[in-house]
């Protein structure tokens, strides 16, 4: 797995390339969570176009950097996802508190 | 049913082994020439098994995880099965967001990933034996 950062004024960008599950998502957490923190943001949007598999541990890496950001009242949202990513998404109910394609 | 083929694999309970049992799972399902879509259902069923044996299974510990898988006609059955410490209340694990293990962010939604994405789920465990989970897809007329 691959991330890459970009700052959007106030807006943390996140890139993920490859695939989501457990083994990746704890590198993943630890680099957003030190990115989220040292930059001047309060927003995350992560952007999941390149992402060509994502498990549940997927729902847990998205909603535990949701809380980071409302926890500073910021926002959360989540950029192109595939279809099968949307599906594990929709499965979790957290389309319901984020916004799924900024 | 006559089987047509059938593989047996066991792997140590390390997390990089979560990518290695997909692409097994998916290979040998691929001779089968089922659709992008099922290929896709069943590598992130048996993600999720091989998981909740490495995480809730044997808690990050060193344990072995044996995966079978087993092509029929129609169909593949998909077995997962690890010694660890077994699940005391299934009815309770399958909740869909329940997780004994919120502190690793966990969804609690693996139980409801593989009943969702596979056709049939079979949960067999008991506290301090370990757990066996089979699956079965069918897999069309490719
Ligand atoms: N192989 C296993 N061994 C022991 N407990 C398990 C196993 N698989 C699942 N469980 C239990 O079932 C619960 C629900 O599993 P799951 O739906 O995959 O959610 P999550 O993995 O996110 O906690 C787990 O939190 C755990 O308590
Ligand atoms: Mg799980």
């Amino acid at each position: 797995m691959d991330i890459s950062f970009k700052r959007d004024r106030n807006t943390l960008v996140v890139l993920i390339e490859g695939e989501i599950d457990h083994h990746t998502s704890k590198d993943a957490r630890d680099r957003i969570d030190s990115k989220f923190i040292m930059e001047p943001v309060k927003n995350i949007i992560i952007d999941l176009s390149k992402v060509s598999f994502m498990d549940s541990s997927g729902i847990g890496l998205i909603t535990g950097r949701l809380k980071k950001a409302s926890s500073i009242g910021g926002t959360l949202a989540i950029k192109k996802p595939s279809k099968e990513v949307l599906r594990i998404l929709k499965m979790s109910k957290i389309d319901s508190m984020i916004e799924l394609d900024a | 049913m006559q089987p047509i083929n059938k593989v047996k694999v066991e792997f140590l309970s390390k997390s990089s082994n979560e990518a290695f049992a997909r692409v097994v799972a998916a290979s040998f399902v691929a001779q089968a020439d089922p659709s992008i879509e099922v290929l896709a259902d069943i590598r992130t069923a048996v993600s999720e098994a091989v998981t909740n044996s490495i995480i809730h299974g044997y808690d990050e510990k060193e344990g072995i995880i044996t995966m079978a898988c087993t092509l029929y006609p129609e169909l593949v059955e998909i077995t997962i099965e690890d010694s660890g410490k077994g699940i005391e209340d299934i009815e309770k694990a399958k909740e869909p967001l329940y997780t004994s293990k919120p502190e690793l962010e966990r969804s609690g939604m693996g139980f409801t990933v593989m009943e969702t994405f596979m056709d049939t789920l079979i949960i067999e465990s008991s506290p301090g034996t370990g757990t066996r989970i089979v699956m079965t897809k069918q897999l069309g007329n490719g």
